[in-house]
C-alpha cells in the first residue's frame, strides 16, 4: 500500500555492501565504471522464430562465458491468464534453457516466485510452462517455498530472507517482460527480482518491498545479486496500466545484456520513456550498480531508433515520456 | 488427490524434526507443518508436528515460520487455531492470542495518510479507519492473515474473554468487507489498483469467507466462491473453496475442469482437509 518512499529513507552507504552470508562464491561488487556495457537487441518478431538462435546471437554479443556454472532463469510468472501479455512467454524460457545448456552450463534451472497468486503450479500450468518446457517440475524451484537463508543489510532492514536456490546460482538470468508499471514507470529486468523474495516469509503480496519503498527494494535486491544476465521479451510486451492490467504492445525485440541498468535503460529508450526519469534507474547508477548513460552503452545488434515504439503510458506516468 | 492418498503420502513425507516442507525432501514450514497436523490429527504424527511447531514459539508470543527465520508472523493464527483443536490452553496459546491482539497492519505512514487527505494524491482505494492484519509485522493488512487472525480469535473466544478480542475481529471483518471486489470476491488485499477494478482470487474469496462465518451480506460472494469452484483448475484454490461452501452448508459443485497435479505437501493436506474435516475452520461464534 505505500507508495515510493524513496525520498524519506536514508540512502544505504557502500559500509552496508554484504556478501551471501553463509555461501562460496564473489561478493557482490561495485560495477566497474571504467568498462563499456554491451547491450544486444536482437529481432524476433513473434514467439513462433528460432529463440533458440537469437538468445545465442545475444549473448555471444555480450560476450558471456556460462561454461561449467550453475544457472537459474527467473522468468516473470505473475497471472493465471496465457492469453494475456502479462508472463514472459514459455517460449522465450523454453529456448533460454536449451540456449544455456548447449553452452555448457552445468546445471540450468528455472525458479520463480509469483507475488499474488498461491498456486506456483497451476499458474505455470495455464500458462503452458508445464507444458512446454521439457521436464518442467524437474528443473523448477517454486522461490516462494524454498529453503532460505538470511542476508545482512537491506535498505533500512537489518535482513532479508532470500531462497537459496538463487543464492548459490552462479548466475542468475532475469528473463523479464518489458511492460509499463503503476507505480516504478517500467517494469524491467531489475524490478523482476522481487519474484526472488519468498512469499512463506514475506506473504502474497511482498508487501515489505513496498513498505521499503519500490526503487529502493529493486536497487537493494540489484545490489545483492550481482552475477546476473538479463533476457527482456519484448517480442509482445505490455503498455498502459502495466503490469497486470495493461495491453499487448508488439515490439519484436529481445534485449540483453550483463549490465542490468543498461539493459534496462535500453528497454526504456526503446519504449520511449526516459530511463532518466525512472527512479530506481539513476539510484542504480548513482550506486555503481551500472550505467544508463546512452553514450556510454556499446549498443550491438539492432540500434534503438530501428525498433523503437512508444508504449502508452498512464496519465500519472506522462512526464517520463521520452522527448 | 483422494484423501487416502494425500494421507499416504503426509506419513511418508514428515522429516525426522517432525515437520513438513512445502515439497517433500525440504526444511521443515510451518504452513505445511500445520496442515498436515489438522489433516493427521489423533496420529501421533501430529503429535510430533506440534512439538515441534511449539519449539518455534517466540519468547514475545509470536511463532516464527520456520526454524531458520528468526521473525514471528501471521502464522501465529494457525498455531493458535491448532492449539484449541487440541484443548491446549496453557501458556502458548495464551501468549499467542496476546500476540495476534498486539499484532496490526500499518497501513501507511502519516505522511501518506496526510496526502491522502488532501486529495492531493489521489484516494486509498481502502478505509483506513479498518486495520486488519499483516504478514509480517511492520506491512500493511492483507486478505489472508486478516481472515486467519479472525479464525483464530473467534475460535479462541470460547476461552479468552476479553472486550480488545471482539473489537478486533470486528475491525478485521469490517477491513475485509472494505476490500471486497465489486465482482463479490477478494483479491489479496485491495479492490482496486490506479482506479481500475481488480478481480476476485479463488482462494483469498475462500479464506475471506471462513474469516466472514456469521456476517451478513455474504450471497453474492457465495455464488461467486461456488462459480469459482466449478472452474478452478487450481487444487489449492478447489480445497479452500470447498472447505469454504461446506463450512457455510453449500452445494460444492463438481468441477468442470481437471485440476492440476502439484507436489505441494500443503495442497496435499488440505485436499484432505476439505474432504474429510473442513470443520476444523468452523468459528460458531458471530459478532
Amino acid at each position: 500500500m505505500s507508495p515510493n518512499r524513496r525520498e524519506f529513507l536514508a540512502v544505504a552507504g557502500a559500509s552496508v555492501f554484504a556478501g551471501y552470508a553463509g555461501f562460496a562464491g564473489a561478493p557482490p561488487k561495485r560495477h566497474p565504471l571504467n568498462t563499456t556495457p554491451h547491450v544486444s537487441v536482437i529481432r524476433a518478431k513473434s514467439y513462433t522464430d528460432d529463440l533458440v538462435s537469437r538468445i545465442l546471437e545475444g549473448v555471444k554479443q555480450c560476450g558471456l562465458n556460462v561454461r561449467g556454472q550453475r544457472v537459474l532463469l527467473k522468468p516473470n510468472l505473475v497471472e493465471f491468464d496465457a492469453q494475456t501479455c502479462v508472463n514472459t512467454d514459455v517460449a522465450v524460457v523454453a529456448a533460454a534453457l536449451e540456449a544455456f545448456r548447449s553452452l555448457g552450463a552445468a546445471e540450468v534451472g528455472i525458479g520463480e516466485g509469483p507475488g499474488h497468486r498461491r498456486d506456483t503450479y497451476a499458474i505455470a500450468e495455464m500458462t503452458r510452462y508445464r507444458g512446454e518446457v521439457p521436464n518442467f517440475d524437474a528443473v523448477f524451484t517454486d522461490l516462494n517455498r524454498d529453503d532460505v537463508s538470511p542476508i545482512q543489510g537491506f535498505a533500512d532492514r537489518g535482513e532479508i530472507y532470500l531462497p537459496n536456490t538463487a543464492l548459490r546460482a552462479d548466475l542468475i538470468v532475469s528473463l523479464a517482460k518489458m511492460k509499463t508499471h503503476h507505480w516504478a514507470g517500467a517494469t524491467l529486468s531489475m524490478k523482476n527480482f522481487f519474484g526472488v523474495v519468498p512469499g512463506s516469509v514475506y506473504g502474497w503480496p511482498k508487501n515489505e518491498l513496498h513498505q521499503v519503498g519500490i526503487d529502493e527494494s529493486i536497487v537493494e535486491l540489484n545490489r545483492i545479486f550481482r552475477r546476473t544476465f538479463a533476457i527482456v521479451d519484448g517480442i509482445v510486451g505490455m503498455e498502459g496500466n502495466g503490469p497486470i492490467q495493461g495491453t499487448p504492445k508488439q515490439v519484436g525485440v529481445l534485449v540483453m545484456g550483463a549490465d542490468l541498468p543498461s539493459v534496462d535503460a535500453t528497454c526504456c529508450r526503446i519504449m520511449g520513456i526516459d530511463p532518466a526519469k525512472i527512479d530506481y534507474l539513476t539510484m542504480a547508477a548513482e550506486r555503481g550498480l551500472g550505467v544508463i548513460d546512452e553514450a556510454r552503452v556499446e549498443q550491438r545488434g539492432e540500434t534503438i531508433k530501428s525498433v523503437a515504439t512508444k508504449f502508452e503510458l498512464i496519465s500519472e506516468f506522462k512526464q517520463i515520456r521520452l522527448v | 488427490m483422494n484423501a487416502p492418498t494425500a494421507a499416504v503420502r503426509l506419513r511418508g513425507t514428515q522429516n525426522a524434526d517432525g515437520g513438513w516442507g512445502y515439497f517433500p525432501g525440504k526444511q521443515s514450514w510451518l504452513e505445511p507443518t500445520f496442515y498436515a497436523a489438522i489433516a493427521l490429527q489423533g496420529e501421533p504424527a501430529a503429535d510430533r508436528a506440534w512439538t515441534l511447531l511449539k519449539s518455534w514459539q517466540a519468547p514475545d508470543g509470536g511463532w516464527r515460520p520456520s526454524a531458520d527465520v528468526q521473525v514471528p508472523t501471521w502464522s501465529t493464527s494457525l498455531c493458535v487455531s491448532l492449539a484449541q483443536s487440541r484443548g491446549e490452553f496453557g501458556e502458548p496459546f495464551q501468549k499467542g492470542v496476546s500476540w495476534l491482539l498486539s499484532s496490526a497492519g500499518n497501513e501507511a505512514p502519516l505522511w501518506w495518510r496526510i496526502l491522502l487527505k488532501t486529495k492531493l494524491v489521489g484516494e486509498s482505494d481502502r478505509d483506513l479507519r479498518y486495520i486488519g492484519w499483516p504478514w509480517k509485522p511492520n506491512s500493511a493488512s492483507w486478505v489472508e492473515p486478516t481472515a486467519h487472525a479472525i479464525i483464530a480469535l473467534k475460535q479462541a473466544s470460547l476461552k479468552v474473554s476479553s472486550a480488545k478480542l471482539w473489537d478486533r475481529v470486528r475491525t478485521g471483518e469490517s477491513h475485509l468487507m472494505d476490500v471486497r471486489c465489486t465482482d463479490g470476491g477478494w483479491n489479496v488485499g485491495n479492490r482496486s489498483a490506479r482506479a481500475q477494478d481488480l478481480i476476485a482470487y479463488p482462494e483469498t474469496t475462500a479464506i475471506a469467507l471462513l474469516g466472514l462465518q456469521g456476517h451478513k451480506d455474504l450471497d453474492k460472494s457465495l455464488d461467486l466462491a461456488a462459480r469459482m469452484a466449478r472452474d478452478t483448475i487450481s487444487p489449492l484454490a478447489r480445497a479452500w473453496l470447498t472447505i469454504a461452501l461446506k463450512i457455510y452448508g453449500a452445494d460444492v459443485p463438481p468441477s468442470a475442469v481437471q485440476t492440476t497435479s502439484s507436489p505441494e505437501t500443503m495442497i496435499a493436506a488440505l485436499s484432505l482437509i476439505a474432504e474429510e474435516k473442513a470443520q476444523f475452520f468452523h468459528t460458531g461464534a458471530t459478532t
